[in-house]
């Protein structure tokens, strides 16, 4: 029997909607499936989780280095150096389905070659998708027309920001372990964010109205080794990961629409006021956003173009019906 | 108001004049002009948060990308401000040891100080040498942070401040090390 | 040999290296990589781990918060806002026993809210009170004791450098620290005047030169009171700069970062309306700002290295491990762990030992449950003392040092301090054993 060391890590805590599936899916699936196939090999993971080694700016260049050999990586976080894994954030109003969005990007990162060859340029392999569910606004405040946005401050993570363009909301950026204290301290008036992701962070406890306005489901990221890492695995490992890693993209799938339903009762029961933009607001921010892909296809290219054309082609082959047509006109 | 100077104010004066000693009266010149900018820096980042402040709360105009902006402004203060820190002897250390082994033995003192500095000049090489290749990489592909459509800024001038700040700060060191070596020969 | 040993002798490198006087930040950065390079068996993974750390360990807007407090405190020492304190406070008690010891302290309460650094108060109090409470009977190496020890309350009352520190290092709210550390600073204040009162009354040598003088001027009534007016007008700048920046923090209108930006900016303005900053002497200032900063966010950038290297040998893990296995329980740990921090004190400064312990025990305090800003003020009250205590505490030197006067000797002052010292491990107890003295306005 031959042991490898295998040091996993995160940014973020084991209870993190990204990261529960690395450590109670992905390495228990790895094991066994190990210990199944003849228990030739035996994986000694070294668990580097909650960011004791890295800051969430940095996910990308943690696996990329080898700082650890598999990590989540937030892509959302990379749009100077992984743009193309950002489209779904320049196309919003898509799909609030998360399980399709993992289910397309578990099949395009694999085998459309502009994705697949991005994650190996930036020295990583993908393994499985991360998203998260539908954005919504949770404030200080419910939104019931589009005039209640104007002059407030909301956390908007990365690219998320331009979806408060033409609204007259100021985005800051953030992320889940920082909106708390934004709203607290009034950095903030509330973030635009997902059900799954603000339970466990007690957001709701500083912004306790949640406006649901379904601005989609997004791709966030995804589980990648270390390229150099995983190319020098014996066989047998790198295929026990690949297996490992379609039931950990079912699980996290599962995880976030359980804990996005749990996460609904239980912020209500706090406390948390739910309403819903009407579709009229609704349609005028869809359609009062700029084009907001264009900077997008500008740096992108024409990788840009095939990966929007092949996104959106996959949305509505699964019967999706996107409230814009980002990809008109290409 | 007090004419003396607050002891708290008191200037260390750490450029020698060229003829004394023209190697640190260059380095001296160029940590003195870095830390200049990164002491500006400090003044715009306070106005520049009030002017976030009250733009936010008086004029319906908050900035956006103050918080981001500042927290790359502080990395680049402390890059600009190093070198001045080290010629004037001002990084933080546990000196009671040391001061109490001057009076026995000199020579010592400058010895292990002469060591501290070589040990400094190496901890900004080593910091130099990974970065450099980031720093190359970041302006190549003309890396930014920000958000594309909203507002960006590219890295690369950050990157090259941590550059600078370590290339100067190991000169300064190897300065303060070459200065305290010489001090055990005359006091030899 | 295990990994944990291996961290086990890093820290001890660690700590031999700071003894012997090495910057403090070489010495983090070079045990940090070492450590890494050896327990990884990887040099590449230390380069890595060093970039990513210089570039981002302290890119973030909190940091922030440490030029700009620095460059209010300095402001609102130039411009003698601090002498005004005291001489409303001097005026006002007058009446009472050991009146100018408890102006001192009352003064340094009020100074503390507007400056984040002990040094600062330590150095404007020296100048202000020591002479007058010379002047009026008071022993000189007493009066200089009550400065020293009064100054540790610009730590503890929000703003403050340590408290930053603190927050930064164990991952809590800057803003929820400053709110923490308000009622253990009052209960200080309060210890040190009844202390005053106390041994003045007990000790009269101790305290005066000449009992009578004093108690005459305490009893005169032959004075001519500060005019009303005058003592508002010196009260005003200093009122509205503790309203600005702690009422800002306690309604949560600023964030601690703009707490300092709004406040560096009001001292300015006092600075400048007061006549007290001219062009040269404000450069001065905000290059002293930069000095001083930069040595602390160095150390911060250090520290932050240092702590993924101990991540990385699992060490926090280990300990907490071996502290549970102890059957020491939280309060039993919590002792320990402030009479290790009493011992660095006594040769260490402050902000290293922050720098070494907190990344090691705050993972184990929240593993034993210990509310992290609960744990902190305790780390800073010990911490605190270490300035007072010799061979090394830096607020004594820093006002013999101001002082500059020949008849009164660093070990006169040191001794003027136990009594402060008692006063601070009183509190230290109490705040460990109650947490609500921390808590109370925070949940
Ligand atoms: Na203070
Ligand atoms: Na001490």
């Amino acid at each position: 029997q031959q042991s490898l060391t295998v040091n996993i890590g995160s940014s973020h805590p084991e209870a993190n909607i990204w990261v529960y599936a690395m450590k109670n899916t992905f390495q228990p699936e790895v094991n066994r499936i190990l210990a199944e196939n003849g228990n030739e090999y035996q994986v000694n993971w070294v668990e580097n989780y909650a960011g004791t080694l890295y800051k969430f700016t940095d996910t990308r260049e943690a696996v990329m280095d080898g700082i650890v050999d598999i990590g989540m990586v937030g892509t959302v976080w990379e749009g100077a150096n992984m743009p193309l894994q950002n489209v779904t954030y320049f196309t919003p109003f898509a799909t609030e389905d998360h399980r399709m969005i993992i289910e397309i990007f578990d099949d395009l990162s694999e085998n459309l070659p502009e994705l697949k060859n991005s994650w190996a340029e930036n020295g990583m392999v993908h393994l499985s998708s991360l998203i998260t569910d539908s954005y919504d606004i949770y404030a200080t405040f419910p939104v019931k027309t589009m005039a209640d946005l104007q002059n407030r401050k909301l956390n908007a993570p990365g690219t998320s920001a331009n979806w408060l363009r033409e609204t007259g909301a100021t985005p800051v950026d953030g992320a889940l372990t920082t909106y708390y204290t934004n709203i607290q301290t009034g950095v903030t008036e509330g973030t635009l964010s997902f059900a799954s992701g603000i339970l466990p962070t007690r957001v709701y406890e500083v912004a306790p109205e949640l406006t649901r306005v379904g601005i989609g489901s997004m791709y966030f990221g995804g589980i990648a080794a270390n390229k150099d890492f995983f190319d020098g695995l014996p066989e047998p490992v790198r295929t026990a990961m690949r297996e490992a890693a379609k039931a950990t993209s079912i699980a996290h799938g599962d995880y976030v629409a359980e804990l996005a339903a749990r996460a609904m009762d239980e912020m209500q029961a706090a406390g948390l006021t739910v309403s819903q933009l009407p579709d009229e607001e609704k349609a005028k921010w869809v359609n009062g956003l700029p084009n907001i892909i264009e900077p997008w296809l500008e740096q992108t290219g024409e990788a840009g173009k095939t990966v929007l054309k092949a996104y959106f082609a996959a949305l509505r082959e699964r019967g999706a019906t996107p409230l814009r047509n980002w990809d008109e006109g290409l | 108001m007090s004419t003396e100077d607050t002891p708290e104010l008191q200037e260390d004066r750490f450029v020698p004049s060229f003829y004394e000693a023209p190697y640190g009266a260059v380095l001296g010149s160029v940590a003195a002009a870095m830390s200049a900018v990164g002491t500006a820096s400090i003044g715009a980042l306070m106005l520049l948060i009030v002017a976030d402040v009250i733009g936010r709360n008086f004029l319906d105009a908050p900035i956006t990308g103050v918080s981001e902006i500042a927290a790359r402004a502080v990395v680049a203060i402390v890059f600009l401000q190093v070198p001045a820190a080290i010629l004037q002897l001002r990084l933080t250390r546990a000196d009671f040891l040391v001061r109490r082994m001057q009076k026995f033995s000199p020579r010592l003192v400058a010895l292990l100080e002469s060591l501290f500095c070589l040990a400094g000049a190496i901890v900004f090489a080593l910091i130099l040498w990974a970065s450099w290749p980031k720093f190359l990489s970041a302006w190549q592909t003309a890396e930014f942070f920000g958000v594309q459509g909203v507002w960006t800024i590219p890295t690369w001038p950050f990157r090259g401040i941590t550059i600078l700040g370590c290339i100067v700060a190991a000169l300064a060191a190897l300065y303060r090390a070459r200065v305290e070596i010489r001090s055990i020969g005359s006091t030899a | 040999m295990t990994t944990l040993t291996i961290g086990f002798i890093l820290i001890a490198l660690l700590i031999g290296l700071v003894l012997l006087g090495m910057q403090i930040a070489y010495a983090l950065f070079g045990v940090a990589f070492l450590g890494i390079w050896i327990i990884r068996g990887n040099i590449d993974l230390s380069f890595r781990m060093l970039e990513l750390t210089a570039y981002s360990g302290i890119a973030d807007y909190l940091f922030a918060t440490i030029p700009l407090f620095v460059l209010m405190g300095l402001l609102v020492s130039v411009s003698n806002v601090g002498r005004d304190t005291f001489e409303v406070a001097e005026e006002l008690l007058r009446r009472m026993i050991c009146g100018l010891g408890v102006a001192t302290v009352a003064a340094n309460t009020i100074f503390a809210a507007v400056t984040g650094v002990s040094i600062a108060s330590a150095a404007v109090f020296t100048r202000v009170a020591v002479p007058e409470m010379t002047r009026h009977g008071y022993r000189p190496a007493f009066s200089a004791g009550t400065v020293a020890g009064s100054s540790v309350l610009g730590m503890l009352i929000p703003p403050s450098l340590l408290l930053i520190i603190y927050g930064v290092l164990a991952e809590v709210s800057i803003g929820g620290m400053f709110i923490a550390g308000i009622i253990p600073g009052l209960m200080l204040a309060l210890g040190f005047v009844v202390m005053l009162i106390g041994i003045t009354i007990a000790f009269p040598d101790f305290v005066l030169n000449d009992p009578d003088a004093v108690r005459e001027r305490r009893l005169d009534r032959d004075f001519t009171p500060m005019p009303f007016k005058v003592l508002i007008l010196k009260l005003v700048p200093i009122f509205m700069l503790v309203v600005l920046v702690l009422g800002g923090l306690y309604t949560g209108f600023f964030t601690p970062t703009e707490a300092g930006g709004i406040g560096a900016f009001g001292a300015l303005i006092v600075a400048l309306s007061r006549r007290s900053l001219d062009r040269h002497k404000l450069w001065q200032v905000m290059k002293q700002t930069g000095v001083i900063s930069v040595s602390i966010l160095l150390l911060l950038i250090a520290a932050s290295f240092y702590s993924r290297m101990l991540a990385i040998a699992g060490l926090p893990n280990a300990i907490a491990g071996l502290v549970t296995d102890s059957g020491f329980g939280p309060l039993g740990f919590m002792f320990f762990y402030a009479m290790i921090i009493l011992l660095m004190g006594m040769i260490l400064d402050s902000t290293s030992i922050l720098l070494i312990m907190v990344p090691i025990a705050a993972p184990i305090a929240q593993g034993l449950g210990i509310d992290l800003m609960h744990f902190g003020i305790v780390t800073v009250l010990a911490v605190e003392i270490g300035l007072l205590t010799p061979p090394f505490g830096i607020s004594v030197f820093t006002v013999h040092n101001t002082l500059n006067d020949p008849n009164v000797s660093v070990e006169q002052i040191f001794g003027a301090t136990l009594p402060f010292i008692a006063v601070m491990l009183g509190v230290l107890v109490i705040v460990a054993l109650v947490p609500s003295t921390v808590t109370l306005f925070l949940y």
